[in-house]
């Protein structure tokens, strides 16, 4: 058995090795979310703090002023969260229905519609971005966090829809029948059987549409006004102009801060992420 | 004479045009306006400017865009497609006469005409603010973008007294800067204006004439003169005294190093000044001096940033307006606003001798009173005021391809420019 | 897969009654497809017109096509999208599937060692692209770190190699995006049957020969998943390069995603931006239609079957 445990050591010795290198991005940035701007200028951008500049974390939060608002960053995280939430659920819970509706009920078109959903998880938000502009003006949303609920319900329909599609098609063909002949219609059975197996897929869906809404910048500051803007772009006016001084410390922090909400989500979702990938989204 | 005659023309239609504004009086200002300055001192120049827009008993509306340029132009297109434009926002260059194209800009001649505004602008720069010669625009502060900056460590090093004046006397301090122990004789960032203001530094220090002809008009032969290789030539030179491992990082991040004399010299804009200084060193760790001229006479290379104003139909937006473009013009409003940011003001006719003001702003100051003198003041390439921005960006990255690869050679260069130009006009 | 359908195609609407149902799957089913459907031809149309600025009419035929070609950044662009491409979604395929086997081996800490794996995703492609750009830098990352220590002729100067610039975003892409491919992976490994394990365990097979014949080949469908998501990805690439290397050096990472932005939004020339979108999408469609083909093929078969 020597051989099998010089190979568990050799396992756990690249696990660990590996390990360390995904954390060194985060290392770095927490590192400099503790050392001030003029330390980092006047030394590198990678380094250990010389002074524990814990005051990063309560101006980016609280106190940097961007334009005339000092709030920090308090603020813009609650614009992301009235984005992010309801676009979230919105996306996911319409994506779910179109989803199952596609797989279990298969209607004339269903292919060509779901060829056509799925092709819009490659088009790029550049190419899209005027005509959303078009869109808002004319239903009358520009500037407006609704806007960008609409914005990102609409284009996460692709994700979700598709994930749920993929899902649900191994739902055993015998389990809609029987339901069917007990004479349950569209939403009962949807209610009744689909939902009651969908937390899996949900799960990966709802972490998929978070995190992508929350980290998204293009549409953020295009479509939104002063102290309406998501955090991504309160993030990247930290990132001072050309003509200033980076505040790399107190951008770090406020990097750290942004990023805790998704991070949470990996943390905690992640386990039921892989359980709900297990359960069969990725047939 | 006919020119005068057709300013007071345009003026007596200007006065009838912003009659309604007069009327307007009545209710309180109000000013939306959209930006890039967000944070740092371009941010608290502006919002010193809003108080004082307050003070004057307005309402200061101002959206900050943060990110590149472009974000913020997004963001004002989809404004002006909304039919929503703010009463004013940044903008600046030949890209204020493309945008004036596609919505209607406010006529400002009498307001500009009741300031005595034009006499104490630089003609180049009044030229990109009236759009079919009408203003429509007003520049706000101005920097140049090719002043050296000279570590005095390095200095030290290379046992240097003198300012270098021509391209020689430069090329012979970085010589002797490396000689000295100095590992890399110039200090730069690796961004494309980055690359940009380094070309623009090296042509219009070795002919003004032609960095006119060639980067502001485009003339062919221009394109391909001799001027053009020798500047690409010079451009070789700086890159090769540069340190490569800058990747893409900006300038500032190498700070330290400049100070500390492991590099020596760096080409750069006014805006420089106020970062190392917000950065914690001190006016005596560098010298600042106008960029080289092979004539001897200092050649500025304006980069002004400026407000263009939107025709609104709302009266407290119009009152905020001519309350804003007031403001504007103001010697006082200029001089608060370059004391925070480190420009100079648009005015040629204030005086920078008063404690507010450094060294560095002063000389800057004259030698725009110098280069305009001797016709030298010239747009900059790097920075979006020569070309609307796709003419700009054709030949930025020609440039920057050259400065990053040596293979290239400035016969290719020129060729390569020119066709780009071909390519985007 | 057609076990799924139940019944053939109904009539898509049979009465009030099931107005609501109707309502439910074709609004946001239309609205989905007709964004995609609609923008494309938008953009397709506004790449035949003269627009700059904004959208204007007018008709100038191939002109923006033949502009957008003949530029060296949608050459150099599109030749780093078939490098990138290829690199980033097989590397990452195949690190993600490294990590996956390393979990799988019912390991201590696999809660944590997963998390590790997977929290690049959550961060957006702005601070990787920026974080990256500091570590890959020769003169202040890892480079100078090795340097630093003692190992003076070490260098790992991609970052400011025209030739290898472009591998450095796919190192920053890879960190990113492995592990969301791990999760696939494992999701896979995880559901091969036991039973399927055990009986070549009994036919004496080794851990490797029992990866290599018998659960490998079972992940088929996950690869396919991954690198269609992985290829989005690629695709759609654009805060990450812009962060990291910011097109160069000179023009040396541009990607096809940075020139449709740079022609629309800061060149103003919406026509040619749009021209190169539809250039990107073109190429897209071209690896696209064969998997779609190839699918059909396959469930066909599966139908006689």
């Amino acid at each position: 058995m020597r051989d099998a445990s010089l190979s568990r050591a050799l396992l756990y010795a690249v696990a660990f090795l590996l390990a360390f290198l995904y954390l060194i991005p985060l290392a770095v940035v927490l590192l400099n979310s503790l050392r001030t701007a003029e330390e980092i200028v006047q030394t590198s951008m990678i380094g250990w703090p010389r002074v524990w500049a814990f005051q990063n974390y309560t101006a980016a939060w609280a106190d940097f002023c961007i334009a005339q608002t000092c709030s920090g960053i308090r603020p813009y995280m609650l614009n992301s969260a009235l984005v992010t939430l309801p676009a979230t659920l919105l996306s996911t819970l319409l994506g779910a229905v179109a989803g199952y509706a596609i797989s279990l009920w298969r209607f004339k078109g269903d292919t060509w519609i779901f060829a056509l959903v799925t092709l819009g998880v490659f088009l790029p938000e550049q190419m899209r971005l005027i005509p959303w502009t078009i869109v808002l003006r004319d239903v009358g949303l520009t500037n407006t966090l609704a806007g960008l609920v609409m914005i990102h319900t609409v284009q996460g329909l692709s994700f979700t829809t598709l994930f749920c599609r993929n899902y649900y098609i191994a739902i055993p063909a015998d389990l809609m029948k029987a339901a069917k002949i007990d004479g349950a219609g569209f939403f009962r059975i949807f209610y009744r059987i689909v939902l009651p197996l969908s937390p899996p897929i949900l799960i990966v869906t709802v972490i998929w549409q978070f995190t992508g809404i929350w980290n998204e910048f293009l549409y953020g500051v295009t479509f939104t006004t002063g102290t309406q803007q998501p955090v991504t772009a309160a993030l990247i006016a930290l990132s001072a102009s050309v003509a200033d001084v980076p505040q790399h410390g107190v951008q770090s922090a406020a990097v750290v801060i942004a990023a805790l909400p998704t991070l949470l989500v990996y943390l905690f979702g992640g386990r039921y992420f892989v359980r709900g990938l297990t359960a069969g989204a990725v047939k | 004479m006919s020119r005068i005659t057709r300013r007071t023309l345009l003026a007596a239609t200007g006065a009838a045009a912003i009659t309604p504004i007069a009327h307007a009086q009545a209710v309180k200002p109000r000013l939306t306006a959209i930006s890039q300055w967000s944070a740092g001192s371009d941010g608290a120049a502006i919002t010193a400017l809003g108080k004082k827009f307050e003070e004057k008993g307005g309402t200061w509306q101002h959206s900050p865009v943060p990110g590149f340029t472009t974000e913020m132009m997004n963001k004002l297109r989809a404004q002006i497609m909304a039919g929503d434009p703010p009463a004013c926002s940044q903008l600046k260059g030949p890209e204020i006469t493309a945008w004036s194209k596609i919505a209607p800009t406010l006529n400002l001649d009498a307001i500009v005409a009741a300031a005595g505004y034009e006499k104490v602008v630089a003609p180049d720069l009044a030229r990109l603010h009236k759009p079919g010669g009408k203003w429509a625009a007003l520049p706000l502060q101005i920097y140049s973008t090719n002043m050296l900056f000279l570590s005095k460590r390095a200095m030290d090093k290379a046992k240097a007294d003198k300012i270098p004046v021509t391209w020689a006397d430069f090329n012979a301090l970085a010589e002797k800067m490396k000689a000295g122990g100095v590992t890399y004789p110039i200090a730069n960032g690796g961004t494309r204006p980055d690359d940009g203001q380094k070309f623009e530094a090296a042509l219009a220090g070795i002919s003004p004439a032609a960095y006119r002809a060639a980067c502001m008009n485009l003339d062919e032969k221009a394109l391909k003169g001799p001027e053009m290789k020798a500047a690409f030539a010079q451009v070789r030179k700086i890159a090769d005294w540069m340190d490569p491992n800058t990747a893409a990082q900006h300038y500032s991040t190498f700070l330290s190093r400049f100070v500390a004399g492991d590099m020596g010299i760096m080409i750069q804009g006014g805006w420089a000044q106020g970062v190392l200084l917000n950065a914690g060193f001190k006016l005596d760790d560098f010298i600042i001096a106008p960029g080289p001229s092979d004539n001897g006479k200092p050649v500025f290379l304006l980069n002004a940033d400026a407000f263009i104003f939107w025709q609104r139909k709302e009266a407290d937006l119009q009152a905020g307006q001519k309350l804003m473009a007031e403001l504007v013009m103001d010697p006082a409003i200029q001089t608060m606003y370059s004391q925070i940011t480190g420009s100079i003001p648009v005015r040629t006719d204030v005086d920078l001798s008063g404690p507010g003001w450094s060294d560095g702003q002063r000389r800057t100051a004259s030698a725009l009173k110098e280069a305009v003198a001797a016709n030298q003041a010239v747009l900059s390439l790097a920075h979006n005021m020569a070309q609307e921005n796709g003419m700009t960006a054709a030949m930025i990255d020609v440039i920057t391809e050259y400065v990053k690869n040596r293979s290239i050679t400035p016969d290719q260069a020129v060729t390569r420019l020119a066709e780009a130009v071909e390519g985007a006009r | 897969m057609s076990h799924a359908a139940p019944s053939p195609a109904r009539p898509l609407f049979a009465g009030l009654k099931r107005l609501p149902e109707f309502l439910v799957i074709w609004v946001p089913l239309l609205l989905s497809a007709g964004h995609v459907v609609v923008f494309t031809a938008w953009t397709t149309w506004i790449s035949f017109t003269p627009s700059t600025l904004v959208p204007v009419d007018g008709w100038v035929g191939w002109r923006n096509y033949t502009n957008v070609l003949a530029t060296r950044n949608w050459k150099i662009a599109f030749d780093n999208l078939l490098i990138f491409g290829a690199g980033f979604v097989i590397l990452t395929a195949l690190v993600g599937l490294l990590l996956a086997i390393i979990i799988d081996q019912r390991i201590r800490g696999e809660n944590v060692l997963r998390s590790i794996f997977l929290y690049p995703m959550a961060v957006s492609f702005v601070v990787t692209g920026t974080v990256w750009s500091w570590l890959l830098n020769p003169g202040m990352g890892i480079q100078k770190l090795v340097n630093d220590w003692g190992w003076t002729s070490f260098r790992f100067d991609w970052l400011i190699d025209r030739d290898m610039a472009i591998w450095t975003i796919v190192i920053a892409g890879i960190w990113q995006s492995s592990g969301f491919a791990m999760a696939l992976f494992l999701a896979g490994l995880r559901s091969v049957e036991a039973d399927l394990i055990k009986a070549a365990q009994i036919d004496g097979a080794g851990p490797v020969r029992i990866y290599t014949r018998v659960i490998l080949p079972t992940l088929w469908p996950i690869v396919i998943a991954v690198m269609v998501i992985l290829l989005q990805f690629a695709i759609k690439t654009f805060d990450l390069v812009r962060a990291l290397t910011g097109g160069g050096p000179g023009l040396a990472t541009q990607l096809p995603a940075l020139v449709v932005y740079d022609f629309m939004f800061q060149r103003g020339h919406l026509g040619r931006g749009s021209a190169a979108a539809v250039l990107m999408l073109l190429t897209l469609l071209g690896v696209l239609l064969p998997y779609g083909a190839w699918k059909y093929y396959q469930r066909r078969r599966d139908a006689r079957a």
